[in-house]
């Protein structure tokens, strides 16, 4: 087997959740016209220590969006006065790139594809997965960090060379299919963070609905395998009914 | 003239117009040609039998030298009008006794036959031939060169004034052209841009051409009215919907946030995994919708790399099949490319994929191909299609015999994969099969 020693590469990112970089509380505006929804939001972010900052109505939130500083926003796309579509517009149009996530009653894929083209940089639809929305909020801040365009990921005994596109565990090449790689990388790029089913099959395979044969599973089945043999450890938990995270495997 | 003039009625409307205004002033020359010549053959011919008629007399009255005399007196005076005249008096074998013409033409006198003759190298003349006696015959002609040159002129004439007449009817034929083009053009344009289409084609009630301008604006805003009710109405379905099961979804998830019983904790993922099916169908049925409204509308689509899509599809599923035992190979030719929407494409690529994964047996085959067209065929070697399944598949909640408790499907697969592959302006159909069954979808 291959082994690589890490130190000699340039570029690289210790992830990990003693990196403090995982788990930083993220100060997120939330534009919401359902006060339950708004509430259940709220509450979830809380229990994450998120800061989380709720505005009912566009302008307001525009405003806001404005004049402070967020690391994320959630736009609801149906609002009284102005539409999420609208404000995503405006916030780009005035050179505002704060990461947004839609979260809508609007699911289908034109109507994800509507909230992307306006400038949005991800699509949740209602109901959502409580879990999943926390994921992608952290998933937006670091990619909009820019910690995702670095040349290796480092987490826990593995590497994940990008421009190589070579994977190691404890220094032994891991021999993983392109699609593989492609599934580790995102994994690595979300070190320390659940993602889940959708997000896979959206960032990895291009589809925004969920098909009817579990073909993340089986191909997540593979890929772990493929991490784990020879290995002691488990290197993909299971987070049930939600998704998966990569461990650190030591 | 470029393919689109080429392809364009006014292009050929023109063309046609010039066409026939050149075949008309052709027509008309001819007529006049025609005319001209037969009055002047005329004019000649009652010339000449005047003068016949007048030497005749001579002759039967004062003999043959006087006759003689008289023709050479002729011959020697040109007249100041009319044509000039030519005699030739001889014998029966045509020896020459008066006249200037030296040579006897094939006219037969004794039958006073007429007609055109040559008149010395390079003049032409009409003539009339008689029998005066036994062995004394008389030719008499008149030169119809003059005649010529009037044809010239006539000829010339057309050519000038029909020349000006097809340009004229080209330029008033362009400029109508132009009108028109530009008239049909913009309703052309309102098919394309709906959202102008009152803008574009205002109703004016000119003519048939802002009558069919009127109608044509109309049944577009008609159409985009109903294409806005549509979506407010799909919009406010799936707000009313999801909303309130998205606070149900919540109440659910806390309930098993509490750590109920594991018998109630498995109530509530069902119960939730119910709501996720519900919000699947409300969504499918509405991309059905939206699919079928946009029936054959090519706007919006871009061009997609099937091929690619297909192959990274079948390697998604790979997986999946071969761990329930089925064997799916697929054969794509590289390179074919279909405009659409990609991800409307791929939903209707795995909505195949799961069909048949879910309905052919375990040990099945399933094999997939993707060639020139395009054409893409998902067949299996499963239990098949009863015939009388056969023309219900497509239906919306339609499962097939023996499927109607399948809990997992919804049954709007293959009608969201119908719809889909109509809105690209493509058939799927299901192939005749002696067994299993085959999906085809092609242009």
């Amino acid at each position: 087997m291959a082994t690589h020693d890490a130190a000699q590469s340039h570029a690289v990112v210790q992830c990990g959740r003693d990196g403090g970089m995982t788990n930083t509380p993220l100060r997120i505006l939330y534009v919401e016209d359902d006060q339950r929804t708004a509430a259940a939001v709220s509450e979830l972010a809380q229990a994450s220590g998120d800061v989380l900052i709720w505005e009912e109505n566009g302008s307001a939130a525009l405003l806001r969006a404005g004049m402070e500083a967020f690391d994320v926003i959630i736009l609801d796309r149906m609002l009284g006065d102005i539409d999420g579509l609208t404000i995503t517009r405006r916030l780009r149009e005035s050179g505002i790139g704060t990461p947004i996530l839609i979260m809508s009653a609007l699911g289908r894929s034109s109507d994800r594809a509507e909230g992307l083209d306006a400038g949005a940089d991800d699509y949740m639809a209602k109901p959502y997965e409580p879990d999943e929305l926390m994921a992608r909020l952290r998933a937006l801040h670091r990619r909009s960090a820019g910690k995702e365009h670095q040349a290796v990921i480092i987490y826990g005994s593995f590497e994940c060379h990008l421009k190589a596109r070579t994977a190691f565990r404890d220094n032994q090449h891991l021999s993983l299919s392109p699609k593989e790689f492609e599934l580790f990388r995102y994994f690595m790029e979300n070190a320390g963070e659940m993602v889940t089913r959708e997000m896979l099959l959206r960032d990895v395979w291009n589809i925004d609905f969920d098909p009817q044969t579990n073909v993340v599973d089986v191909n997540i089945g593979r890929l772990r395998r493929k991490l784990e043999e020879g290995f002691g450890t488990p290197a993909l938990e299971t987070i049930f009914g939600s998704g998966y995270r990569i461990l650190e495997g030591k | 003239m470029t393919l689109e003039a080429r392809r364009s009625i006014f292009s050929r409307l023109v063309l046609a117009a010039i066409g026939l205004s050149l075949a008309l002033v052709l027509v008309l020359w001819f007529v006049t040609h025609q005319t001209v010549v037969t009055t002047l053959n005329e004019g000649a011919a009652k010339e000449v039998d005047v003068d016949i008629a007048g030497l005749v007399d001579i002759y039967a009255t004062s003999g043959l030298d006087e006759l003689r005399d008289r023709i050479a007196d002729r011959v020697a005076l040109t007249p100041a009008e009319g044509r000039t005249p030519h005699y030739l008096l001889a014998n029966d074998a045509g020896e020459r006794l008066a006249g200037d013409l030296t040579r006897w033409p094939a006219l037969d006198p004794m039958v006073s036959e007429a007609g055109a003759i040559a008149i010395g190298e390079k003049s032409r003349g009409f003539a009339r031939a008689v029998q005066l006696g036994p062995d004394l015959r008389l030719l008499v002609a008149r030169r119809t060169d003059a005649s010529a040159a009037v044809l010239r002129n006539i000829a010339i004439a057309f050519a000038i004034g029909g020349g000006m007449f097809v340009l004229l009817v080209a330029l008033l034929g362009r400029l109508a052209a132009l009108d028109l083009q530009r008239r049909i053009g913009r309703i052309n344009l309102a098919f394309r841009e709906p959202g102008k289409a009152v803008e574009l084609i205002g109703v004016r009630g000119r003519d048939e051409i802002d009558e069919l301008a009127g109608h044509s604006a109309r049944a577009l805003e008609r159409q985009r009215g109903l294409m806005e009710a549509y979506k407010e109405t799909s919009e406010q379905l799936a707000h009313e919907m999801r909303t309130p099961l998205s606070h149900l979804d919540n109440r659910l998830l806390k309930a098993l946030q509490a750590e109920p019983a594991p018998r109630v904790a498995e109530r509530l993922v069902e119960a939730r995994a119910e709501i996720k099916r519900l919000v699947q169908t409300l969504e499918s049925l509405l991309d059905i919708a939206s699919s079928k409204s946009r029936r054959g509308d090519k706007a919006g689509l871009l061009p997609v790399d099937l091929s690619a899509m297909v192959t990274s599809l079948c390697e998604l599923y790979s997986g999946s099949a071969e761990e329930t035992g089925h064997s799916l190979t697929w054969e794509i030719a590289p390179g074919v490319m279909i405009d659409g929407e990609e991800r409307q494409l791929s939903r209707l690529v795995t909505n195949l994929l799961d069909n048949a994964l879910k309905y052919v047996p375990p040990g099945g085959k399933i094999e997939v191909s993707v060639g020139p067209g395009p054409v893409l065929v998902v067949s299996d070697d499963g239990p098949g299609i009863s015939p009388a399944d056969r023309k219900k598949i497509f239906d919306r909640f339609y499962r097939g015999q023996g499927h109607s408790h399948d809990a997992h499907g919804s049954g709007l697969g293959l009608a969201l994969a119908r719809a889909i592959a109509e809105r690209h302006g493509l058939q799927l159909t299901l192939e005749d099969c002696v067994s299993g069954s085959s999906f085809r979808l092609e242009g």
